[in-house]
């Protein structure tokens, strides 16, 4: 269980990895293409969806590194009980929330399927493939809570520590 | 709205905050809760409509792309080539080598968008070269976190983007900002290292051995590389040639292809940089998601409007409401990082910033100042965490040290009120 639960943390972020260099080469392509005077239309679009995919399918492994930022400063002050219960209450809070935005997400993509949307720029691509992106990271965001949670009640790890100095270079 | 929602609502925010709930889930949370109670909409649906809009639009799509760029160079051997191409030129100034701290920072920060990325960067070289040298510590440790925070200041910068799609202001626009206030305040950095240098001559090491002008020439090749790449993002957006999403790619485009000629350039190296920057990015997008729906859940309450009210309604001169916001980012900045603080303050307090009459592009500015001496203020300042990483000292000693360039930092931060042409100028000459 342990080891499915990882692996699609794992898979997920390579497919954030490649929404993200497909965002590079399409932007790419657009500075290619108006050099050349070719003519290829939407592409502003494309490298929307695309890094609105790396950001939501990187949702789960980040918070399995522990990457997301908090603030500390409570924690780090008070006693151990206080410290486990903020942490119970930070998992539990999170696992509500990304929960909720995963629901909110695949509704998304459900209306946009049944209301045919299609985008306003020149794309004109049915919305609800792009946004399948953000249901699918949403959900797997979900998932990563809802396992940290379970584990850390149970007294397991889940976190994974990044490497010294990984995390620090955010700004 | 009364006044005691608004007061409820901030404290709740800031408790949610503190509990150590993930900020951009806290950010997303509160706007949840507010939207539920107080406006009659469907949370759900504003909220992830809001969500999609904001993370697929072009501007920010720079963003990434910039963090993937200063990845790879992390990854390459930039930051030595630079040592070795700035350090023969520096043994005549006062203070010698220490310089390549300031100068280093700040070439690096033209090709870098974050500061605690240009404080490893730059760090990792110069502090144990200084070191074997014999250069006082404080001195080098103070000047190196000093002058890492130019990488926000120094076009391209990761927390102007955040800005510039916050508050709806070119990015490009910004970036040209940046430029003569990044320059002055490494000049005003170097000054102190002077002034420093001359009071304490015995403490600053003898020269390396002197190099003809020929070798400094044929050793200043080193810098070439960097310089091709600054030529290349910053030039191309200077000349409108590309926008700065474009730049952003040019750059991931120009630093790739200059690992690969120096050899760095593995397969672990690109795949360990690409993973890298999309963790990064995802950590600072879901910080930005929640905000720009915490944007409209205020909206939609009216808060800020109300704040705006409430602030004209003092009639403060533009001044004092100054030096105010300066002391509230400085305390927000003792437990929130950079990014956050301006999501949350655009949030909140833009209309107010409007009505006092600031140019938002000179308050873009004015707000990376504030976050830069925020970044070298304990408690939480991700470059002390970065140079706590190198060198393994107290933060707190990081810290004090740090504090001759935090005071140099408020006193450039008056004079770029008093002088906002500074930042102004250059903007204004692009079409």
């Amino acid at each position: 269980m342990r080891h499915l639960l990882d692996s699609i943390y794992a898979a997920l972020a390579w497919l954030a990895m490649a929404a993200l260099a497909a965002a590079f080469g399409i932007i790419a392509l657009g500075v290619l293409a108006r050099q050349l005077h070719w003519d290829i239309q939407g592409l502003d679009g494309y490298a929307g969806y695309a890094i609105a995919a790396a950001l939501f399918l990187a949702l789960p492994a980040t918070f399995q590194r522990n990457e997301h930022i908090r603030v500390t400063l409570l924690m780090e002050k008070v006693s151990e009980r206080w410290r486990r219960a903020l942490q119970v209450w930070s998992l539990i809070a999170a696992s509500a929330l990304s929960l909720f935005l995963a629901w909110s997400c695949v509704r998304l993509v459900w209306m946009s399927r049944t209301t045919h949307d299609i985008a306003q720029t020149m794309d004109a691509t049915p919305l609800w493939l792009p946004q399948m992106s953000l249901a699918i990271g949403a959900a797997g965001l979900a998932l990563a809570c809802l396992d940290a949670t379970a584990s850390h009640l149970a007294g397991r790890s889940f976190f994974k520590h990044a490497p010294a100095g990984e995390a620090a270079r955010v700004e | 709205m009364d006044a005691l929602i608004a007061l409820l609502l901030i404290v709740f925010m800031l408790v949610v905050l503190g509990s150590g709930l993930w900020i951009g889930l806290s950010l997303l949370g509160v706007a949840v809760v507010a939207m539920q109670f107080f406006t009659e909409r469907p949370v759900g649906d504003a909220m992830v409509l809001t969500i999609w809009g904001s993370t697929t639009s072009w501007t920010l799509t720079a963003l990434p792309l910039f963090l993937w760029m200063g990845e790879i160079l992390f990854r390459s051997k930039l930051a030595e080539g630079m040592f070795r191409g700035l350090a023969p030129w520096l043994n005549r100034l006062p203070g010698r080598l220490l310089h390549v701290n300031v100068i280093g920072c700040t070439i690096f920060a033209a090709v870098s968008g974050s500061s605690a990325a240009t404080c490893a960067t730059i760090g990792k070289i110069t502090l144990p070269e200084l070191d074997k040298r014999g250069y006082p510590d404080r001195l080098a440790v103070g000047t190196l976190s000093g002058a890492a925070t130019l990488g926000l200041l120094i076009p391209p910068s990761i927390i102007m983007i955040v800005y510039g799609v916050a508050a709806n202001v070119s990015i490009a626009k910004l970036f040209m900002a940046g430029v003569i206030p990044g320059v002055l305040l490494a000049l005003l950095f170097m000054g102190y290292i002077v002034v420093w240098a001359l009071r304490h001559p015995e403490q600053i090491p003898a020269a390396d051995a002197a190099l003809t002008l020929r070798q400094k020439l044929h050793e200043g090749r080193h810098l070439l590389p960097v310089v091709a790449l600054i030529g290349l993002v910053l030039g191309s957006i200077y000349t409108g040639v590309a926008t700065a999403t474009e730049a952003a790619a040019l750059g991931v485009a120009g630093s790739l292809a200059l690992s690969a000629i120096e050899g760095s350039l593995s397969r672990r190296v690109f795949v360990d940089g690409l993973a890298s920057a999309a963790r990064v990015y995802c950590m600072i997008g879901l910080i930005l998601a929640g905000a720009s729906f915490l944007t409209l859940s205020m909206g939609f309450i009216g808060l800020p409007r109300h704040l705006a009210e409430f602030i004209g309604g003092l009639g403060l001169s533009p001044f004092v409401l100054m030096v105010m916001l300066v002391m509230f980012f400085i305390v927000l900045g003792c437990f929130l990082d950079g990014i956050s603080m301006v999501v949350l303050t655009m949030a909140v307090l833009l209309p107010t910033v409007e009505a006092a009459g600031f140019d938002l592009v000179w308050f873009g500015i004015f707000i990376v100042l504030v976050v830069e001496m925020a970044q070298i203020t304990p408690p939480v300042g991700f470059n002390l965490f970065v140079i706590q990483g190198l060198t393994q000292r107290e933060i707190t000693w990081i810290a004090r040290v740090s504090m001759p360039l935090f005071w140099l930092m408020c006193a450039f931060v008056l004079f770029v009120y008093l002088v906002p042409g500074t930042v102004t100028w250059l903007p204004g000459l692009m079409q």
